[in-house]
């Protein structure tokens, strides 16, 4: 077996382990996540706390385990929204030519250059004020997917012009097929590949936008937790350096998107 | 000549227009976020009444957005970027004293990024080993692992500059897309051939590799362009540094009109110009 | 930059680096209304009388003396002779009847006017001679001395208009988002015991800096000497790793509060409407939040459970006989009982069975409010309400408490630059803006708003500051009673200065650091990096 694949393997079940941990996390800690043991603000870790508490007496491994099912299960439904509409419309774009292309373009473009952290501020504060911290989060990665398009449109786009081009689309234009099954039998079996590893790019880039957010405080309501919520604790070096278990966030954040990189196909893979 | 020069007034206009809807666009959703129109001040317990009301006067529009948008555009046209509600200066004056900094960081951040990038993927398509292409992907997906937030501090701490924020930032990405050019193009027929003739392996990827990939590259720099700026932003914003990243986070959080359809404007008008920019010398060549 | 450095009193020279948190708006002083602003203003500025933010009590500065009429409407100021602007320009009392016209103008809108602003009307400034300035008001103006503390007086001749000054140091650079150098004035009229002129310091750099960890990160490399005020977490920190910079000046001024929404239009369920209008629901919630648990754990203990509009370090106003009842979630439920409310399987509801749940609105970033809100709502549960935390950023924050009213509580700090609570007449008056449980009213919606009304006008008019205590402690029961503000912590005044800044003496005022800062001197490594 290649050393690439045994990485492969190695990256899957790491991310298995963090999937599961996020799925089953009532399961795996006894704590609430919200539950607060004043006595013991900022300890470090011990028996009764394996990651030690944050600055409210909270269990940090418990908040860990349900940050990674937060950031971690939301995150690729974002990807998943955000590369459909960049499938479709760098698909049509590329496609079609002319003057949707320009316009296509043109939009994703403008998309590119509006202040986006601007806009999810604006909209997170037009939601409804009694709405449960879940669908806070769930409407902010939402809205993350709605914007998060314009990126991956570009990539779509040259693929499927270059498809365009390509010999056996041309064969299939001049033996007489349909628009349909142009679409369906040569443009989606080759845009495959592309969309995948947009999407896989796309994960960390939301999980990683939304810690953004939340070290702007504008995040995850409390006391739901998120991978971003738990960085704050990453703004001070020196408060790090004294609670060094703080940076086990980060360390989670870290490890997951390397992994979710080495699962991508390669250069050599794809070409 | 004439037909060049007529195409180059036709993408500027395009530019132009396509960074007015851009600016028209933002000033929309501005002007109908929550929290516009509001100022801190109506917090002072010291304002009397017909201050606060003067205060509220201040922040309203005045007119439709539509009509508030043409005087812009046309205060535009004569250099007036109007003045900033927030700060209280003339926009063109705080663009022009911070805009210095964040090109320069721009600039520098892009050249960093790109000369590490162009090194990184050469060598692997050079060396090809999945050694050094896991070493590659895990030291570039650390730096895509480090919130932006996390890479303006760390700048800060390490008393680095903007633009090594900018390069770490970018770096990751340009280095992936350079190395999938790069590794497209090595698997061209031609460079089978190449290596079938027992041509040497640098002299390949120097006379036959690279020269087949200056379009895709030249694509990618008005992408490349477009993230750096993109990632000098939020850097500046949180690494407090003096230049339009701070600007636009502040105009963005007090919903200073004025300053933040400018500052779109522009960001609108370079990010549409640097992508058409390959295009345009594509079509030409071609 | 000079250098001279001496054992004792005498120019210590250098540059002292501290940090603004934003932008100055200004370098006008009648228009300051924001905090850096003000900084500056305070650094440049030259005062008629000024508050000594130690102790507490007025010290003549460009007037020698002052006198007050027995009705509180006129005051008249002997001036100091000979004295001349940062640019040369001679100061009489032409700059002050200058002064006083720019600062009534009603179109400048000026806060610091408006404090002055006790009924319509002109306000009239004579100058029988150079250095006599009268100055009538058309209505008795409270606590008149101590606002003239908070009023610059500009030059009327000067061609540099507002940067010719008359404080320690004048503006000589800005560069906008980056820093302000002022320098030391060299017409500054202060000498010390041994007839030095001051400032000690030759230069002072204020940088923009709104990132309080980066300030503190600067502050541990050297490369600033002061931060005037530091969040209890940085203090708990900077007290470990160097406990000589960190200065606690004790209980401060500032305050952090809730309340619940209370305005009849408020797009606001009924039923919520009851529950917020009732003064046992109030008293119940307050009295079942742990604030202790506040002080110790979000603010490291830097900081005392208050139960009162005024904190115990405003010496004078603070009402020592104000009830501070314990956290009793017991007693809280009992209280609720009283008002309809009972617990049914762990959860609160009132007398018609709706669940008692709301949420409560802060504003973003900033984390200590947010832990606070985090612990609220762990108190809450405790009888049964579901608390909803929803952060926002300012301005959206502002609309809603202020324009909107679709908020059910909000939870935010209270920051006193003044000591006499005249200066808060549109917080407690029923028809102020800043009346915030239920602002603007046309009429007093409650007996006891009508109360406190009637109190703050009649406090107003009295000359004798004993006399206006006695009608303020009044309010302050009230407001104890009825807990339209649910009073939270008070936080202690936090500093951090360099062991090479000699003479710093942080208090709760503000600035809390360099209130003193034409006496202040750096020491023989008065350079940057001496805290290395």
């Amino acid at each position: 077996m290649s050393g690439r694949r045994l990485l492969r393997i190695f990256c899957y079940s790491i991310l298995s382990v963090a999937f599961g941990a996020a799925l089953f996390a009532g399961t795996i800690t006894k704590y609430s996540y919200a539950a607060q043991f004043r006595d013991v603000p900022n300890s470090p870790p011990s028996a009764m706390h394996l990651l030690g508490t944050d600055g409210l007496g909270r269990d940090l491994f418990t908040r860990v385990i349900y940050g990674t099912r937060v950031s971690l299960l939301l995150a690729p439904a974002a990807a998943f929204l955000a590369t459909a509409i960049a499938g479709i419309l760098g698909g049509l774009a590329g496609l079609r030519g002319w003057l949707t292309e320009k316009v296509i373009l043109a939009f994703a473009d403008l998309s590119l250059a509006l202040p986006l952290l601007f806009v999810l501020v604006a909209l997170r504060a037009l939601l409804p004020l009694d709405v449960s911290p879940i669908f806070s989060v769930i409407a902010t990665f939402f809205i993350l997917g709605l914007l998060g398009w314009p990126a991956s449109l570009r990539v779509v786009w040259a693929a499927v012009r270059r498809l365009r081009q390509s010999d056996h689309f041309l064969f299939a234009t001049a033996l007489g097929y349909g628009k349909t099954r142009l679409l369906l039998c040569q443009v989606i079996p080759n845009l495959r590949p592309i969309l995948l590893a947009q999407f896989w790019i796309s994960i960390p880039l939301f999980v990683l936008t939304e810690a953004t957010l939340s070290m702007l405080g504008l995040g995850v309501m409390e006391p739901l937790p998120s991978w971003g919520n738990l960085l704050r604790g990453c703004e001070n070096f020196s408060a790090m350096a004294a609670n060094p278990w703080r940076v086990v966030p980060l360390f989670v954040l870290i490890v997951t998107v390397i992994c979710l990189q080495y699962i991508l196909p390669t250069s050599g893979e794809t070409a | 000549m004439t037909a060049w020069i007529l195409k180059l007034a036709q993408r500027l206009l395009l530019l132009a227009a396509l960074a007015g809807v851009g600016g028209l666009i933002c000033a929309t959703m501005v002007r109908f976020a929550p929290g516009f129109g509001v100022d801190e001040r109506e917090l002072d317990p010291r304002l009397s009444q017909a201050s606060l009301e003067a205060i509220r006067k201040e922040h309203q529009l005045g007119t439709g957005l539509l009509s508030y948008y043409g005087s812009y555009l046309f205060g535009l046209c004569r250099g007036d970027f109007g003045t900033s509600t927030f700060l209280e200066r003339p926009v063109g004056e705080l663009l022009k004293e911070r805009a210095p900094f964040t090109i320069r960081a721009v600039l520098l951040g892009l050249l960093t990024a790109w000369l590490a990038a162009s090194v990184l993927a050469l060598l692997t398509v050079r060396f090809p080993s999945w050694l050094l292409d896991s070493s590659a992907t895990a030291f570039t997906g650390l730096l895509i692992a480090l919130p932006a937030a996390v890479v303006a501090l760390l700048c800060v701490f390490l008393r680095l500059p903007v633009f090594a924020g900018v390069a770490l930032v970018t770096l990751p990405k340009l280095f992936r897309y350079q190395q999938n050019i790069l590794a497209h193009a090595s698997a061209q027929p031609f460079v089978l051939a190449a290596q079938a003739r027992g041509v040497s392996r640098n002299r390949i990827l120097f006379r036959h590799v690279i020269p087949v990939c200056w379009h895709p590259l030249a694509a990618l720099l008005g992408v490349s362009a477009s993230m750096a700026f993109g990632a000098a932003i939020p850097l500046e914003a949180l690494s407090d540094s003096p230049g339009i990243g701070q600007l636009a986070w502040q105009a963005a959080l007090n919903r200073d009109l004025p300053l933040l359809t400018s500052i779109t404007l522009l960001v609108a008008g370079f990010t549409v110009g640097i992508n058409s920019f390959p295009k345009a010398a594509h079509q030409e060549q071609s | 930059m000079l250098h001279v450095c001496r054992e004792g009193p005498g120019p210590s020279g250098g540059e002292l680096h501290f940090c603004l948190r934003n932008e100055p708006k200004t370098f006008n002083p009648i228009l300051v209304d924001d905090e850096a602003s003000e900084h500056i203003r305070y650094l440049t500025g030259g005062v008629l009388i000024r508050a000594n933010r130690q102790t507490q009590a007025l010290e003549p500065s460009l007037a020698e003396s002052w006198k007050v009429s027995s009705d509180g409407q006129k005051i008249t100021f002997q001036l100091r002779k000979g004295l001349q602007f940062s640019d040369g320009t001679p100061f009489s009392s032409e700059d002050v009847a200058y002064t006083m016209r720019l600062l009534m103008d009603p179109q400048a809108h000026s806060a610091t006017g408006d404090a002055f602003r006790s009924a319509e009307g002109r306000v009239n400034v004579q100058t029988p001679s150079s250095d006599v300035a009268t100055v009538t008001f058309p209505a008795p103006v409270a606590g008149l001395e101590r606002l003239f503390d908070q009023v610059a007086i500009l030059s009327a001749k000067s061609p540099k208009k507002e940067m010719s000054v008359l404080g320690p140091y004048y503006v000589a650079e800005y560069k906008a988002g980056s820093h302000i150098l002022l320098r030391r004035n060299p017409n500054y009229w202060k000498r010390d015991a041994q007839g030095n002129r001051l400032p000690y310091i030759e230069s002072v750099r204020l940088e923009v800096q709104r990132n309080r960890d980066i300030e503190l990160m600067r502050f541990q490399r050297g490369e600033l000497q002061l931060i005037n005020r530091l969040e209890a977490e940085q203090f708990d920190r900077l007290q470990k790793e160097n406990a000589a910079a960190a200065r606690n000046a004790g209980v401060g001024l500032d305050a952090e509060e809730m309340w619940f929404n209370q305005v009849p239009t408020a797009p606001l369920a009924d039923y919520k409407k009851r529950w917020f209008q009732t003064t046992d629901f109030r008293r119940a919630l307050s009295m079942a939040i742990n604030r202790a648990d506040l002080a110790r754990i979000v603010f490291f203990g830097y900081a005392t459970p208050a139960y009162g509009p005024v904190s115990p370090s405003n010496r004078f106003w603070f009402n020592p006989a104000l009830p501070a009842p314990k956290y009793d979630p017991h007693g809280a439920l009992v209280l609720l009982a009283r008002a309809g409310f009972r617990l049914d399987h762990g959860t609160l509801k009132d007398s018609a069975g709706n669940r008692v749940e709301f949420t409560i609105v802060t504003g973003a970033g900033n984390t200590a409010r947010e832990k606070m809100a985090a612990m609220i709502q762990q108190d809450l549960s405790q009888i049964g309400v579901n608390l909803k935390l929803v952060t926002l950023d300012f301005s959206s924050l502002i609309e809603r408490i202020t324009r909107t009213f679709d908020y059910d509580a909000c939870l935010l700090g209270l920051v006193n630059t003044d000591l006499d609570p005249n200066g808060q007449m549109t917080v407690w008056l029923s028809s102020g803006a800043d009346h915030q449980w239920n602002p603007s009213q046309k009429s007093p919606a409650t007996r006891w708003e009508a109360e406190i009304d009637k109190l703050m006008r009649e406090q107003a008019t009295l000359p004798n500051e004993k006399e206006r205590k006695a009608k303020f402690d009044r309010i302050q029961e009230i407001v104890a009673e009825q807990q339209p503000f649910i009073y939270l912590v008070n936080k202690n005044a936090l500093s951090a200065v360099s062991v090479d800044v000699a003479g710093a003496a942080p208090v709760a005022l503000n600035p809390q650091a360099f209130w003193n800062i034409d006496t202040l001197r750096l020491g023989a490594s008065g350079q940057l990096g001496a805290n290395k």
